[in-house]
């Protein structure tokens, strides 16, 4: 028995904080320049990779994976090099594309345990295994019958089985909700939540945005081969700093008396009426509250709500391609 | 997924089978092909119309020993035996890379730690398999068959015979799977790689008899000339005057090699890493 490697196939080590680091990464297609300088940090956890199409999403995974080589830069997936040491590291990758890709005549237990086989395991591991993730899935009885007989939705699952069929440190999922009902969406993105939660990273492309901002911790977005703004989602959506939405509840002349009386101890950016009985303000400089729930006794109106300004990821989005991008792009 | 969510299970197994990759491959399309309407057919009549009547032949015949003429008559004069092996190589190679790339499996494979060697290996080998059942298990029958009912006692010649034998049927089986290889790696239509495999064997056919009416040499460049002239020197029978050993052993090895190198390449290039 050897102690200290808890397991042998797992090259990703369990450690670093940063797991994938790119470098001024460049990549051409002929006259199309599909990555252009894209450098990131990539930490541990569920990472959504945003952009619009043609973006470079599908383009920087198969880069990652070295599948396809680069004009330039660096990229390091746990230290190794994905273009020189892809053997290496395609151990510990699982991978979903975003076509099409799935051997059609075969059934889906076959497929995965085949391709499980390919990723090194064992004939008996790896049927047993297809079994574990197919059920993990959710493809029932189906999974006896050809796959070209399937729909979008479950081949989109049988994808995403033979990504972890070999239990994969790091997954690639290119598009998974793609082609995908709305309750197809909710499984499959109720099965990235799943895996994350086992301390893999996840690494899942999207132009949805809705989608990254409920699964992920942590968003890039690229733009035109280019990193425009990436970090935890609750920095990325944390609004403006010092800036405060507040809701209050009272009769109309409190609430006028009231919003006055604030306008004086901080700046109000946004009025909003809500119905005759409230208002809902955007202010800016009230530090941290005190002197807002003071007034509002004074006046006899209801502090409903007292939370710092957050942005949809829409939002985030929307500012940094009107050039408000933190990098400056 | 229903009530009850399954959590995502991790595997704590260990990767037994990282040196079998290749085998895995092997078996998988070589069940698929064993199973196949087109390979079917085509052993069944090669069976029939190359072998059968030889075997029945060499057992019923009263022969002395195992005689390397019959053999040679058998397996390379006629050129029934060549043109089933180059149908039956058109046929088992057409879908081995172009459907992979058709139909994008292809990146489920490599974006596993496979080598591109291993993947083509696998392929081939499975191939090899089949086309060895026309071309090198049904030769080897027949000799042994006949050696079985031989009215002489001179078993180490026979045995020479069958030994030889035996060599001819690897090169046949051989012969024809690398070019049907680069066909299919050339392509994503299956049907394009077995018509342009089977339609490349029959142009050289039509321009080596066209050439020979100037100089009988250039038969080598017919792969199934080349091959009925490597069984005469394998069986150690005289081969025309107009063959250069040399030329045909370089036509040989280059129709093997060259095509081989292709697809290594093809693949190599569409895979990277
Ligand atoms: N094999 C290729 N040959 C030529 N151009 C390519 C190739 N692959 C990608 N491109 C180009 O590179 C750019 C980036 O493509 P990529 O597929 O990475 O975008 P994406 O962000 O994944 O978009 P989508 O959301 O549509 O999947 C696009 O302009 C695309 O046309
Ligand atoms: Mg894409």
């Amino acid at each position: 028995m050897q102690g200290a490697v808890e397991n042998p196939d797992q090259v990703i080590p369990k450690d670093d904080h940063i797991l994938l680091t790119a470098r001024d990464v460049t990549v051409r297609f002929g006259s199309v320049i599909a990555l252009n300088g894209f450098t990131v940090d990539i930490p541990r956890g569920v990472i959504g990779l945003l952009g619009p199409n043609g973006a470079g999403k599908s383009t920087f995974i198969k880069a990652s994976l070295g599948l396809i080589p680069r004009n330039g830069g660096t990229i390091s997936v746990g230290g190794l090099d994905p273009q020189t040491q892809s053997l290496r590291i395609r151990d510990d990758i699982g991978y979903m594309p975003e076509h099409d890709c799935l051997i059609p005549n075969v059934s889906a237990v076959e497929l995965v345990s085949y391709l499980g086989q390919i990723s090194g395991m064992g004939p008996r591991d790896a049927m047993q295994r297809s079994h574990e993730v197919l059920d993990f899935v959710g493809i029932g009885e189906e999974r006896y019958r050809l796959v070209k007989s399937y729909s979008t939705g479950m081949k989109q699952k049988v994808k995403i089985a033979q990504a972890i069929v070999h239990d994969p440190s790091l997954l690639f999922l290119d598009e998974p909700t793609s082609g995908m009902d709305p309750n197809g969406r909710e499984e499959m993105l109720d099965l990235v939540r799943r895996i994350g939660a086992t301390g893999k990273t996840v690494i899942v492309s999207s132009h949805i945005l809705q989608e990254v901002e409920r699964v992920c911790e942590h968003a890039i977005i690229i733009s035109d081969g280019r990193l425009v703004r990436d970090g935890k989602m609750g920095v990325l959506m944390a609004g403006e700093e010092g800036l405060f939405n507040i809701t209050i509840r009272g009769v109309p002349k409190a609430l006028e008396g009231f919003v006055r009386a604030l306008g004086g101890v901080c700046d109000i950016v946004e009025k909003t009426d809500e119905g005759t009985n409230q208002v809902a303000l955007s202010a800016r400089g009230c530090g941290d509250g005190r002197r807002v729930f003071a007034l509002s006794k004074e006046h006899g109106v209801q502090v409903r709500g007292y939370v710092p300004d957050k942005m949809s990821l829409e939002d985030v989005f929307l500012q940094a391609f009107q050039g408000g991008g933190s990098r400056g792009y | 997924m229903g009530i009850n969510p399954i959590e995502y299970r991790a595997w704590k197994g260990v990767r037994s089978a990282q040196k079998s990759r290749l085998y895995v491959i092997a078996k998988s399309v070589f069940r698929h092909k064993i199973r196949s309407f087109g390979v079917i057919a085509l052993l069944a009549l090669g069976f029939l119309l190359v072998h059968a009547f030889q075997i029945i032949f060499s057992v019923i015949a009263p022969h002395e020993s195992l005689d390397a003429q019959t053999m040679y008559d058998y397996m390379g004069s006629g050129g029934t035996f060549a043109i089933f092996a180059i149908l039956l190589g058109a046929v088992v190679t057409s879908d081995l890379i172009s459907d992979d790339v058709a139909n994008r499996s292809f990146v489920l494979y490599f974006s596993r730690a496979i080598k591109v060697r291993d993947y083509l290996a696998g392929k081939s080998s499975a191939a090899l398999l089949i086309m060895s059942l026309l071309c090198a298990i049904p030769p080897v029958m027949v000799a042994i068959a006949s050696m079985a009912t031989q009215t002489g006692d001179d078993y180490s010649g026979s045995a020479g015979v069958l030994g030889r034998t035996a060599v001819a049927g690897a090169i046949a089986t051989i012969f024809f799977v690398p070019y049907g290889l680069m066909m299919s790696s050339l392509t994503k239509r299956k049907s394009y790689a077995a018509v342009g495999t089977f339609m490349s064997f029959f142009v050289m056919i039509i321009v080596a008899e066209l050439f020979a009416e100037f100089d009988p040499a250039w038969r080598i460049i017919s792969p199934a000339d080349s091959l009925a002239y490597s069984f005469s020197w394998i069986f150690g029978l005289e081969m025309p005057s107009y063959v250069d050993g040399w030329a045909l052993a370089g036509f040989m090895t280059a129709f093997i090699a060259i095509p081989a190198a292709v697809v290594y390449l093809r693949v190599k290039r569409q895979v990277v890493g």
